[in-house]
């Protein structure tokens, strides 16, 4: 073959592969894999997939890319992805994720038809969480979370106590009391309750001493207040009359463990847990009931939600996925499935089992003043969201006062808020 | 006299650089770039999400005038102070017995090893569920034999004490194999004629055994000094910290500075102090054996 017929064949070689090459492009230029990062307290991302399924079949060329991460690596993978420039399309975040990277999400302002339509269903709470700064919305809520009580039904009837009916109406002294007697009256039984190890769900007891973390406008502290300081001084009460037991704030035992174990009467989490201990209780009946009241009676707001960010690489399809996830169709299922409650005010979810512990958490809910959303959706507060804890066991050891506890943590959360 | 010029084939001048070369390139990236651009860091306020803004030594002045810094860094100097010398004792002491000839000594070298393979994470979980106060396998034991529970954890003197036995635990048996090497590099003639000479056990090990294992306890010395500054998965597993900040060290106060906090500037400011404290505990270690040499 001579050379001139040698560099013919090979141009043409090249130009057909070319051609191939660029069309296969075209082609692959119309699919769409939305990354999506997602944490499970459950199975959320299983239902998560189910739901959507009417989604990726009328939008065959869409793909959904599904990483779980850990819960306790998810915030720093987040910002690791976005500070690398690859955030996900969409991602499963918390309340404190969004008041995070609230200048990182993608605000669905002046990108979403009707958006006061869309969120005309959801409470005003989760909506308060989804809403930055300058009022854009930032994220669409799924669920809805509280904190709340969850009881030992069998140990209060030890003790002669109806705890569902006591609690329908109680207080902090009434509440105290009867932790009192279940220990007296239950031999074996050394802790009336499991407390999270957690500042935000001892903030319930903040927010029914009618305190809170900040000021009115929420741009500084507000935490040395007698508000305050009863809450803090009637939980470090609860640890030094050994209600409480010393291993969870100071030696990281899980209460829920604890709970499920028998070895505590009672315990302040979250509705997520109801799913948990449906599984795993079966050996005594429990059952959610309604906080006590102080000044108020309360739950904290919180939620789950789900979110785009700014220079993801699949916006459009990103926030499509997001309007169908968050239809009440879809919303009713995800959080059937999940045992969540609905962040949606226009569903009504019958659930396979404890209907009435979603319905007291969620009648707690109901009551719960928009200052816990405002407080807890505050990037400046949950920076300091350890230092709270540690400030708070200090104190639980006597190292400091209460008082000393609550001014360190007001000038500790200053700090930020004047940077 | 003038330098002499290297000359050789290049077997001899560019063969070993370019051996060398791969190693270079891996230690120059993850650890001399990563240790000058943290030096860098810490002359800015930079949040990872936002504008870096240049402020000098800001941050360094911050770190003197606060007191959870050194509190964590106190903890810290008391954490390397007890754990070292004690690391030090259990492996030699170890080493002495597994550097014996009887039956079992490989099964007995490889168990004291066991605990050096295991992960961080998984030692800490599985010591919170032993040393729980109302879960913990101790505890529990004791209540049956009707003893009094004790508060492992809860405490803070308990917790530091547990903190420092599981890590004395933990890496006894990487140290141990390092004065294994050491005390089998002593040559036997030395030991027949202090046999012949009739010397005592004792007399060995203080006269023979000790001065010429010397190099490796410096490294023991070192290594120890080194880790111990830079504890972290395990103590947060077990205790995170608590209770309160009793067990907080001065890794996590950086971990917690830079990703709880979102202050990368301050935290990287931290970070340079300790490298800076480790470097000082380091000559210092350096000088006495130096010393101790010259005498």
């Amino acid at each position: 073959m001579s050379i001139r017929k040698v560099m013919v064949l090979s141009v043409l070689v090249v130009m057909i592969t070319g051609g191939l090459w660029a069309a296969g492009q075209a082609e692959a230029d119309d699919e769409v894999t939305l990354t999506v990062l997602w944490f499970n307290d459950g199975d959320e991302s299983d239902v998560f997939m189910e739901a959507i399924e009417g989604y990726l079949e009328a939008n065959p060329n869409v793909t959904v890319d599904l990483q779980l991460v850990p819960f306790q690596d998810y915030e720093q993978r987040l910002r690791l992805m976005i500070a690398g420039g690859t955030p996900p399309d969409l991602a499963r975040v918390t309340n404190n994720h969004v008041a995070m990277f609230v200048d990182e999400l993608l605000p669905l302002n002046g990108r979403v038809d009707d958006l006061d339509g869309v969120l005309a269903g959801f409470n005003d709470a989760s909506i308060a969480f989804a809403t930055g700064p300058e009022g854009d919305i930032l994220a669409l809520p799924t669920e809805a979370t509280a904190n709340g009580m969850i009881v030992n039904v069998d140990l209060f009837e030890n003790a002669g106590i109806d705890i569902l009916e006591l609690s329908e109406n109680w207080t902090w002294d009434q509440w105290h009391d009867a932790m009192v007697q279940v220990v007296e009256a239950n031999p074996g039984l050394d802790y009336a309750l499991g407390y999270d190890f957690s500042p935000h769900r001892w903030s319930t007891l903040l927010y029914e001493a009618g305190g809170r973390f900040l000021n009115e406008t929420e741009t500084a502290m507000n935490f040395v207040t007698p508000e305050a300081i009863d809450a803090l001084e009637f939980f470090k009460m609860l640890h030094d009359e050994e209600l409480v037991p010393a291993s969870v704030w100071m030696g990281s035992e899980n209460p829920q463990e604890l709970f499920q174990a028998g070895l505590v009467a009672s315990h302040i989490g979250g509705s997520w847990v109801i799913n948990k201990y449906a599984s795993d209780i079966t050996d005594f009946e429990w059952a959610a009931v309604r906080m006590p009241r102080r000044q108020i009676r309360s739950s904290v707001a919180g939620g789950k939600f789900i979110a785009s960010f700014e220079g993801a690489e699949n916006e459009e399809a990103a926030i499509d996925l997001m309007l169908y996830f968050s239809e009440p169709e879809q919303n009713a299922y995800y959080c059937r499935e999940t045992f969540n409650l609905s962040a949606r005010t226009d569903v009504e979810i019958d659930y396979p089992r404890r209907t009435d512990d979603f319905a007291r958490m969620a009648a707690d809910l109901a009551v719960t003043p928009a200052i816990t959303a405002e407080d807890w959706k505050s990037p400046d507060l949950n920076k300091i969201y350890s230092y709270i804890r540690e400030q708070i066991v200090e104190g639980l050891l006597g190292n400091i006062t209460m008082r000393q506890v609550a001014q360190n943590i007001h000038d500790e959360g200053n700090s930020f808020f004047q940077e | 006299m003038g330098r002499k010029k290297l000359k050789g084939s290049f077997d001899q001048t560019v063969a070993p650089l370019l051996f060398l070369a791969p190693n270079m390139l891996i230690f120059g990236l993850f650890i001399i770039v990563p240790a000058v651009s943290g030096l860098r860091i810490a002359l800015y306020e930079w949040s990872i999400l936002g504008d870096k803004e240049f402020v000098g030594l800001a941050n360094f002045v911050e770190l003197l005038d606060d007191p959870m810094f050194w509190r964590t860094f106190g903890n810290t100097v008391r954490y390397v102070l007890l754990v070292v010398p004690l690391l030090t004792v259990s492996a030699l002491g170890m080493a002495l017995l597994a550097s014996e000839n009887y039956p079992g000594v490989a099964w007995f070298r490889g168990a004291y090893y066991l605990p050096t393979m295991l992960s961080l994470i998984i030692v800490g979980i599985t010591w919170r569920w032993i040393l729980g106060d109302q879960l913990g396998i101790i505890n529990y034991v004791l209540r049956t034999i009707g003893l009094s529970p004790v508060k492992w954890l809860t405490s803070p003197f308990n917790a530091n004490v547990s903190v420092v036995f599981i890590s004395v635990w933990m890496f006894t048996g990487f140290y141990m194999v390092m004065f294994i090497g050491g005390l089998q590099a002593i040559p036997e003639d030395l030991y027949s004629a202090a046999s012949i000479d009739g010397a005592s056990r004792s007399q060995i090990f203080w006269r023979i055994k000790l001065p010429l294992i010397r190099p490796t306890m410096l490294v023991v010395l070192v290594l120890g000094t080194i880790n111990a500054f830079k504890a972290f998965e395990l103590i947060y597993t077990l205790t995170k910290g608590g209770p309160g900040s009793s067990t907080k060290f001065l890794v996590q106060n950086v971990y917690q500075v830079a990703f709880e906090e979102d202050r990368l500037g301050y935290a990287s400011a931290m970070a340079v102090m300790l490298m800076l404290a480790i470097g000082l505990l380091t000559a210092v270690q350096f000088r006495m054996n130096r010393e101790y040499s010259n005498e």
